[in-house]
């Protein structure tokens, strides 16, 4: 009999790790479409011209933070530029580390330390990404919501306009403008 | 990269099949995992077109915000809602009906056959065989199995919550409509507690009447942080004997209380973790003895469910149960229970759905004999594994949902056990559903199938259970129609056959005597029925629901069985039960509720049929103070139910008055 017991927990075993497997592979598919839209965004932002070296110095996009992506944006920016300067993906785990970049997707659901992280990026004139609940009115830039299962834009202008960053009218007619919670 | 790990998988996947190959019960589930992987396999590649880096770059902003993040489907209603014959009671049913304890609340849903034997005891059951241990119901408190081993059956004496606190009661008739659990082979009852969020504050009400000389309960709800909720409660009663058939007072009075806790955190906009504990002492009498019986227990569940997305979702449960009974005449029951179980819900590519589970439950259970009368070995553990694997596609514009699915189970006596469905739900407009299953399921053997003795003297045994007694099987093909008409209408017809084996007989023993009686697998039959359920709110301020459930039995004597029960196993069924309950909200803060039941009578024992009719008028003071009246059993002096044994019991006309605070 204890063999037996042995044998079931077994199978039990192995139907369970199989099918943990397969359930990691879904929730990918969230991010590969939040990896176009940080594709996209850009083609529809401008930065001010100090934040380009040279006028081929790459375009950064950054992520802060665990990286939910795995390799899509990467695949995503292969051999494409945006007004000939190329893109270049970099993945960074503190605040401190982040320089030289001009999207930031920012993966941190702390409040505190998400407010600490948009203080210091002040001046930096980066464009700030994220899809943690409450972030543009935290003063992040951009949020990314999933509302009836699309994905959907939120915008907070007054954080872009501090940063002299500009948004495109057509990125701004899709989204929604809001404010930073005083 | 993507290749190495598709081969890992049916590297892995091979091995499983060698292994699990030697096992007969186990074919079937193991050719639907061998099509769950190879569906995962094409379905991943078809969702890796769709989403290639390659595909996406072309996208527009506006193509982009159009696609959908999880799935094709949004399914608001749980799978087994729409495609099962299930009936809910929420809590303002159960408070407009005026029920006291949790088994009266279960007269409030159509589906279930309920009767009231004694002053502490129910024969509850769905879609037949009912007796006061009936077998073939689910039932399960927050998620915790409430059964005993001993007869695989409801200690109802014992089971009880305060009722303000019910979100709602479930009950899904029919084998298939539930995703997993032993017994649950006619339906599952599913008693759903609200979260601590929602009983905030603090909430006082007692009353008295004749049948119920005294009820109190106080519970608080608070907050610790904005995302931790908890409540606090204590309730107790005492239920007045119910009258013999000359009408004298029958001596079996019920006093029980309960209290505990619950917390519920909501540590993130996915996550949501559970934990609750109570505990219970109930003092029940049915056999109107000089000292009643002692039934106590504590139990506590932990639980966390845990969101990916709009489609997928786990759940792990751990709780553990311990019961402690005394029959008055010395014989014990001892039973702890520590169950672990674990359910994942996911999307393999658009449209597929995977749903399986994975459990374990271990019952330590101690008897304490008697000398003529006993389970043997006095001691013993049970150990249940249990899993589940069910796949879930949506064709044809969300019209057609197919569904095919497996229950496996080990347990001690009978080993495996496979209970297989498969399920077809046709939408083919907005406001109506049409769908069939076709189900297995199987009701396990309990101790009393098994190791229960009973002897005349030392050396001549009665009654002996069978290491050979088998699980009892159904296969039920059940049909179904929702419709609803208008947005206040609703209503949903099922049909259902089942054909049942292995029915419980009692065989007589060897010639002359014809002892020791011998429990055996002799039974066979059908039962067929129809269960309507209606819900109609006629203006905002007059709600109306009912139900209609007919029954029919055929089931018969083996030929190699001498069942001495001549195919009754046991039971007890009404052809014809009817139900309407009507709230009114009246001006003034009033409301008038009704509950109008028919039960037609069961055959043998007869027990004629009879009509409830329980009225409830409650006055809400202010916000704090609510008073009500509650009549029950209005139309007789006294009725009677059920007979189990020699001691019939009816009840009385009865009233009460209540009073609530909420502050």
């Amino acid at each position: 009999m204890p063999l037996l017991k042995n044998k079931i927990v077994d199978s039990f075993l192995i139907i369970f790790f199989a099918v943990c497997f397969i359930s990691a592979q879904v929730s990918v598919r969230e991010y590969k479409i939040k990896a176009a839209f940080l594709f996209n965004f850009t083609h529809f932002v401008e930065w001010p011209a100090n934040s380009f070296s040279t006028s081929q110095s790459p375009l950064v996009i950054g992520i802060l933070g665990p990286n939910p992506f795995g390799n899509h944006l990467e695949e995503l920016i292969a051999g494409e530029s945006v007004e000939k300067h190329p893109l270049l993906i970099k993945h960074f785990s503190t605040t401190d580390e982040v320089d030289n970049c001009h999207i930031l997707f920012i993966n941190i659901k702390d409040k505190k330390t998400l407010l600490s992280t948009i203080e210091k990026l002040k001046g930096k004139n980066i464009l700030t990404v994220s899809d943690v609940d409450q972030f543009s009115k935290l003063g992040g830039m951009i949020r990314l919501y999933t509302k009836d299962d699309k994905v959907n834009i939120e915008i907070n202008l007054d954080a872009t306009k501090e940063e002299d960053i500009v948004v495109s009218s057509k990125l701004l007619k899709l989204s929604e403008i809001v404010k930073t919670n005083k | 990269m993507k290749l190495f790990i598709t081969i890992i998988r049916l590297h892995h996947s091979w091995h499983f099949f060698l292994k699990i190959f030697k096992y007969k019960g186990f074919y079937f589930s193991s050719s639907i995992v061998a099509f769950l992987l190879c569906q995962s396999i094409v379905g991943y590649a078809q969702e890796d077109s769709l989403l290639s880096a390659a595909n996406l770059k072309k996208l527009s902003l506006q193509d982009l915000m159009n696609m959908e993040v999880t799935s094709v489907s949004k399914r608001p209603e749980k799978l087994n809602e729409v495609s099962s014959a299930i009936q809910v009671i929420t809590n303002e049913d159960i408070r407009s009906s005026g029920v006291k304890t949790l088994p009266e609340a279960l007269k409030l849903v159509a589906n279930l056959q309920v009767a009231q034997v004694n002053s502490s005891q129910w024969a509850i059951s769905a879609r037949g065989f009912n007796n006061v241990l009936a077998n073939k119901l689910l039932v399960l408190i927050d998620g915790r199995t409430v059964y005993t081993p001993l007869y695989a059956g409801v200690f109802w004496d014992v089971q009880n919550v305060l009722l303000e606190d019910v979100e709602r009661i479930e009950v899904i008739s029919g084998p298939g409509g539930t995703l997993w659990g032993a017994n649950a082979v006619n339906g599952v009852i599913n008693i759903i507690t609200k979260k601590a969020g929602e009983t905030q504050g603090l909430l006082v009400e007692g009353a008295y009447g004749n049948a119920m000389p005294g009820m109190g309960s106080i519970r608080y709800g608070g907050k610790i942080k904005e995302n931790i909720s908890y409540r606090v409660y204590g309730t107790g009663f005492k239920m007045e004997s119910l009258v013999d058939t000359t009408g004298a007072l029958a001596n079996d009075q019920w006093a029980m209380g309960l209290g505990g806790f619950r917390f519920d955190w909501d540590a993130s906009v996915k996550d949501n973790i559970s934990l609750q504990s109570n505990i219970s002492y109930s003092r029940p009498n049915p056999n109107g003895a000089t000292s009643a019986m002692i039934a106590s227990g504590n139990n506590a569940l932990t639980s966390w469910n845990h969101k990916i997305s709009d489609n997928s979702d786990f759940k792990l449960q751990i709780y553990y149960d311990h019961t402690w009974r005394d029959f008055g005449n010395k014989f014990t029951e001892d039973l702890k229970t520590y169950d672990i179980d674990w359910q994942n819900r996911f999307q393999l590519a658009e449209r597929h759905t995977i749903t399986y589970g994975l459990g374990f439950r271990q019952m330590n259970h101690k008897v304490t004999n008697l000398e003529l009368f006993g389970f043997f070995p006095a001691n013993k553990t049970l150990y249940l594994y249990n899993g589940f694997l069910q796949y879930d596609v949506i064709a044809i514009k969300e019209r057609l949902r197919f569904t095919i699915g497996s229950k496996i189970e080990h347990n001690v006596y009978t080993q495996f056990q496979y209970q297989p469905n498969v399920r077809l739900t046709f939408t083919p407009t907005k406001k109506q559903t049409i769908w069939g299953a076709v189900s297995r399921a199987v009701r396990n053997p309990a101790r009393i199938d098994t190791e229960f003795n009973v002897y005349l003297n030392p050396t001549s045994p009665l009654i002996l259970g069978s290491d050979t007694f088998r699980s009892e099987t159904v296969i039920a093909y059940e049909l179904g129609w929702r419709f609803q008409p208008a947005k206040k209408f609703t209503s949903s017809l099922s049909t259902f056959y089942n054909v049942y084996d292995n029915l419980r007989s009692v065989e007589p023993g060897p010639s002359p005597s014809n002892y020791p009686i011998v429990l055996g697998n002799g039974v066979k039959g059908e039962t067929y029925g129809v269960e309507l359920a209606l819900a109609y709110q006629p203006t905002n301020w007059w709600n109306l629901r009912g139900g209609y459930t007919f029954l029919k039995k055929e089931l018969v004597v083996k030929p190699t069985s001498k069942d001495l029960n001549k195919a009754s196993v046991e039971s007890n069924d009404p052809m014809h039960q009817f139900l309407i309950q009507s709230t009114v909200n009246l001006p003034g803060n009033f409301q008038f509720g009704t509950v109008m039941r028919y039960v037609d009578a069961l055959p043998k024992p007869k027990v004629p049929s009879y009509m409830g009719l329980d009225l409830r008028l409650a006055w809400k003071l202010d916000k704090v103070l609510e008073l009500s009246v509650v009549g029950q059993n209005l139309l007789y002096d006294r009725h009677r139910e059920f007979i189990a044994s020699s001691r019939i019991r009816e009840i009385e006309r009865s009233i009460y008055g209540k009073i609530t605070c909420h502050f």
